[in-house]
């Protein structure tokens, strides 16, 4: 048992000193962040009618909570519209690059129709192990983005503001 | 055992300096230390009440007049009313707190307790939670800064920064560094505060930019730096936790120079050894030295003695009623199916019998069965008759009805 706790910290050593931090872990970083955050909007009710929605870019239900966190968690996903019209861009955050924020995003633009994106997603989150529990929401959100870049192409729906008029009738 | 075995932050060079010059410090202790939200918020909340100064109303306020009471018999309230005459004052309530031009309840005295004593302890603890949690970039984010463009957190910049004298070469120092779209969101973010502050020389409000420590007595970026919308400027050896956790929230956006960074080790101390500057302090300790529950949870030396996941669950079997199901009264009773047996054998006998009793009744009787029957009746009515004593009379012979 002795030398295995050794075998640990020796490996520790040699990470920090490659320039890996030992980061606060997610779960303490929940506990702080969880009441209070500049993301945090509370929404639709009084005390414990309300839900709780986050608006960080790493949230992939854009939910307060623990699991879908984008600031609590050391691997996220995200998945937003990324500018020219029907390119979507899917990121994973690297683990190794906690202390980096300008290069801790693993960014790729996809441009394909959506069947293809939709397995690309499914691949690059649930597959590989990456975050299996956040496969269903990833190809959610997926499908939100696609549906709002089409909407916002062809314009939205005019609706017809005329009140309707059953003919015939008094 | 683990002194050695500290994360190295590299350095940010700027343009002035030379291609060579970049290279990586060891992270001081202080950004170890454990972040407390409870305790800076307490220390934050009592540390921002020194800087108050006092108000309070005038001590003569309401009492200026010679108001007596009228007293009764006048029809008219008892409270004191103004003496003398000739003008709308004349007669008017004085001196309470409902009467207009009264003095108010409890009126405000300027010897109020205006500032708390905070233990000196607790206010290092608060300052270094601060520090730390300045390291984490989700708590800097949650906070509010934007820090995507950033390279590293613990943000750390050559000393040339130091010597920055113009603005104008401040504004580019932040734009090489990643802290520009920080300044950014500050200078945009400046409004008019909404209530009573604004006529009170407080019209403005605007978000907080990124906090600039530096090491050396008397920089010159002091002055570059310090018309940027939402930068502040603070020396290591006097860290304000104001500054540090605006609003009691921790995770502000610090940039560090070089020596700032040095020095931060000799000021706060490690938690073995204590700091040069700050007499016996050591860093404080933590309750949990490991918090990562989840590494904990999955460790092997957890799993080789935990027991494994019972993945089917038992639940519980239905009552049957052993009046109705025979499986469970025999379960209780094993008797009871012999029991039942016989019961269900005498009643076929029963049956039985019965059936054939009532055949034999229902079945018409053969000639020579009648005529025993009837020869029986007679010889019995005649013995009934001789056996009888009533035969010895003569009165009864009609009734007999037999010769003799």
């Amino acid at each position: 048992m002795n030398f295995l706790l050794v075998f640990f910290t020796d490996i520790k050593i040699v990470l920090n000193e490659i320039g890996v931090m030992a980061t606060v872990p997610g779960q303490l970083i929940w506990e702080i962040v969880k009441k209070n955050n500049s993301f945090l909007v509370k929404e639709f009710g009084n005390g414990t009618q309300s839900v709780q929605f986050s608006k960080e870019p790493n949230n992939l239900y854009n939910l307060n909570s623990y699991k879908h966190s984008g600031l609590a968690n050391k691997k996220t996903v995200t998945i937003q519209p990324a500018g020219k019209d029907q390119a979507v861009l899917l990121a994973t955050t690297k683990t190794k690059k906690q202390a980096k924020p300008a290069s801790l995003l693993h960014k790729s633009i996809m441009k394909k129709e959506f069947y293809r994106m939709a397995k690309s997603v499914a691949n690059q989150v649930g597959d590989n192990y990456y975050r299996a529990d956040l496969k269903k929401a990833a190809l959610a959100r997926l499908s939100a983005v696609s549906r709002s870049l089409k909407v916002s192409k062809s314009g939205v729906k005019k609706r017809n503001r005329q009140a309707y008029k059953v003919a015939g009738r008094k | 055992m683990a002194a050695a075995a500290r994360p190295l932050v590299s350095v940010q060079a700027l343009d002035s300096d030379m291609a060579t010059d970049g290279s990586s410090l060891p992270l001081p202790e202080v950004m170890k230390a454990s972040i407390r939200p409870d305790i800076v918020n307490f220390v934050h909340s009592n540390i921002s009440k020194n800087s108050r100064q006092p108000y309070a109303v005038s001590t003569k306020a309401g009492h200026q007049t010679s108001a007596e009471s009228w007293g009764t018999g006048r029809a008219v309230s008892r409270i004191p009313r103004v003496s003398g005459g000739g003008t709308h004052r004349a007669g008017q309530g004085a001196f309470g707190n409902m009467c207009r031009g009264g003095r108010m309840f409890a009126p405000t005295k300027i010897w109020r307790r205006w500032h708390r004593k905070i233990n000196v302890n607790q206010k290092r603890y608060a300052v270094v939670s601060a520090i730390a949690a300045s390291s984490v970039p989700s708590l800097v984010m949650a906070r509010g800064h934007r820090i995507e463009s950033v390279p590293e957190l613990p943000l750390v910049v050559s000393d040339s920064a130091e010597g920055v004298e113009k603005t104008q070469n401040a504004i580019k120092v932040l734009k090489q560094i990643g802290a520009y779209p920080d300044a950014e969101k500050a200078k945009d973010s400046v409004g008019i505060r909404p209530g009573k502050g604004k006529m009170r020389n407080r019209r403005y409000i605007a978000r907080k930019g990124p906090l600039i420590v530096y090491g050396t007595e008397g920089a010159k970026l002091v002055k570059a730096f310090r018309n940027i919308p939402g930068v502040e400027i603070a020396n290591v050896e006097r860290l304000n936790l104001v500054k540090l956790a605006p609003g009691g929230h921790l995770g502000r956006f610090i940039i560090w120079t070089k020596s700032a960074f040095e020095k931060l080790d000799s000021i706060y101390g490690s938690f073995d050894k204590t700091s040069e500057k700050k007499k016996g302090y050591v860093l404080p300790r933590a309750k949990m030295a490991n918090a990562d529950l989840a590494r904990i949870i999955n460790s092997d030396e957890v799993q080789s003695v935990v027991k494994p996941i019972k993945k089917e669950v038992k639940r519980a079997p239905m009552k049957k009623n052993p009046l109705k199901n025979l499986n469970t009264m025999l379960r209780l009773n094993p008797y009871a199916k012999t029991a039942k047996r016989m019961a269900v054998l005498a009643e076929e006998q029963r049956k039985k019998a019965k059936k054939e009793k009532l055949d034999k009744k229902r079945m018409p009787i053969t000639k020579e069965e009648a005529a025993k029957i009837k020869s029986a009746s007679k010889s019995w009515y005649k013995t009934m008759i001789s056996d009888s004593d009533y035969a010895e009379f003569d009165v009864f012979t009609k009734w007999l009805g037999v010769s003799q």
